[in-house]
């Protein structure tokens, strides 16, 4: 099963310089103006993950569990899930949003 | 800005100490520092003390004036510093500045931790106190997964293989077998570390330093005031402080850290030298893949090569740059405040030629700790003092 169309991603976007962060965060971190939400193709390319067998105690429950890093096509990255890890999923590769738990957006290798 | 030496040194064995508090780590090490220095104790102007975990480990704060308080040191400044793993060396920076700037004579340094007890999830939260948890925690990221994450670039953007990064816990775990502080020295296999329980995958167990108790200290003094050491004064060269992104998502680049990069140039710069001056190094190695960037961004390794390196025994004593000749957080342990402050007091014993692992002809050596996500970093030059 192969999804194709990304969710969109709620990130800030700086309302004096256009600036993409995706936060938290109080002031943009180029010209200290304001952020505002904002949202982006959630989209992009795989920067790397890792699967996290001993998690801390807030999320032993889940078991394990991978965590990724992701770079949007919009312009900032992004720390994620990944939904389905395996091989094939190589830094570079692209992938996209497709859901959230709790604050944390879900990624999954096109 | 004055000279500034290491006079006396102090340090608890890293290991398990049941039944110890972190005071009594803390006091032994300090003593000792203060004994070998040959100075009086109101000659002592200031403490920094290096702590991380003791806040929610063992629900202890201002550990400076308690311990400063039962070695008998005056009514000074106290003062205790907190930089995740990066405390220690950070505080040695605050000592020799409030040297070198003339605050006081004579400053002491002490890192202690304390973390045994605690259960595993216990310190594994503790520690993720160090991450920026408006935006790392609530994905259930952790510090293996961390270089677990800079692993696999390491691995696409060099052709790192499981057995060369294997190469570095072997190295360290040999290392520790030869340092009589060591917690977990050990003689291992590639085959014996490819078996080990996976963490944080491709990271293994063996790949991930142990969980420690411990103490350290040094003596840091003007150079004119030295005469009554005991032992051989060790010259600072260099005491550099840097920040460094303080989330996951603000690396460009997630096999170099910028806070390490910056804080080498600097520390390069300050002490008038090149990494091929570099003798020996202590840095931290909380993972196998941490000593592999590390040693590139330190550049003492050329990029790419960490691993590589270590695979060929190049960073073995009597190697090209011996890297954790103590056997690093790997083997030697980290209990996490005070681990700064015992990578100078190894670097310290090995430019004295004193160290059960001894790199010949030593006179120059480099200390790097590392905070967070790399939020903050130390590097610290010392040269032997008649050099």
């Amino acid at each position: 099963m192969t999804a194709t169309k990304a969710m969109d991603v709620t990130v800030l976007r700086c309302t004096a310089c256009g600036t993409l962060d995706s936060g938290p965060r109080d002031l943009c971190p180029k010209c200290f103006g304001a952020l505002a939400p904002h949202t982006v193709d959630g989209a992009g390319t795989l920067v790397s993950w890792t699967m996290i067998r001993r998690p801390p105690a807030a999320f032993r429950a889940e078991g394990a569990y991978a965590v990724a890093l992701v770079k949007l096509d919009a312009g900032c990255q992004i720390t994620g899930r990944l939904s389905n890890p395996d091989d094939h999923a190589t830094p570079g590769r692209r992938v996209i949003a497709t859901g959230h738990k709790d604050t944390v957006t879900l990624f999954s290798v096109a | 800005m004055r000279d500034v030496v290491i006079t006396g040194i102090g340090s608890t064995a890293f290991a398990k100490h049941d039944g110890r508090t972190i005071e009594s780590l803390a006091v032994e090490a300090a003593n000792a520092a203060i004994v070998r220095s040959g100075l009086e104790r109101h000659e002592i102007g200031a403490v920094y003390f290096g702590n991380f975990v003791a806040g929610p480990l063992l629900g202890q704060e201002v550990l400076a004036g308690i311990v400063a308080d039962e070695l008998g040191l005056g009514p000074i400044p106290c003062t205790k510093v907190e930089g995740a793993c990066a405390s220690g060396g950070i505080a040695f920076r605050h000592a020799v500045l409030a040297v070198q700037t003339g605050q006081c004579d004579a400053a002491l340094v002490i890192g202690a931790e304390k973390m045994t007890h605690a259960s595993g999830a216990a310190v594994t939260s503790a520690l993720n106190c160090a991450m920026d948890n408006r935006a790392d925690g609530p994905s259930g990221l952790t510090f293996p997964g961390l270089f677990g994450l800079t692993w696999r670039v390491h691995a696409a953007k060099y052709g790192t293989t499981r057995d060369e990064v294997s190469a570095v816990v072997i190295k360290n775990k040999a290392n520790g077998l030869l340092n009589p502080l060591a917690q977990m020295g050990a003689t291992l296999t590639a085959e014996v570390i490819r078996q080990s329980a996976p963490i944080a995958d491709p990271l293994q167990l063996y790949d991930c330093c142990p969980v420690s108790d411990g103490a350290a200290a040094l003596v840091i003094v003007a150079a004119d005031r030295a005469k009554g050491s005991a032992d051989l004064p060790i010259r600072v060269r260099a005491a550099i402080q840097t920040r460094g992104p303080a989330r996951l998502a603000g690396n460009e680049n997630l096999v170099s850290y910028p806070a390490t990069l910056r804080a080498a140039q600097l520390a390069y710069e300050t002490a008038g030298i090149t990494p091929k001056d570099v003798h020996l190094v202590e840095l931290h190695d909380c993972f196998s893949m941490a000593e592999v960037v590390h040693s590139e961004d330190l550049g003492l390794v050329p990029r790419g090569m960490g691993a590589k390196w270590a695979a060929e025994g190049r960073t073995r004593v009597g190697g090209t740059i011996p890297i954790n000749a103590s056997g690093g957080l790997l083997s030697k342990g980290h209990p996490v405040g005070a681990t700064g402050v015992g990578q100078l007091y190894e670097v310290v014993t090995q430019l004295r030629g004193k160290h059960a692992n001894q790199v010949k002809n030593a006179s120059i050596g480099m200390a790097q700790n590392v905070g967070g996500a790399g939020v903050a970093v130390t590097v610290s030059i010392l040269e032997r003092s008649d050099a």
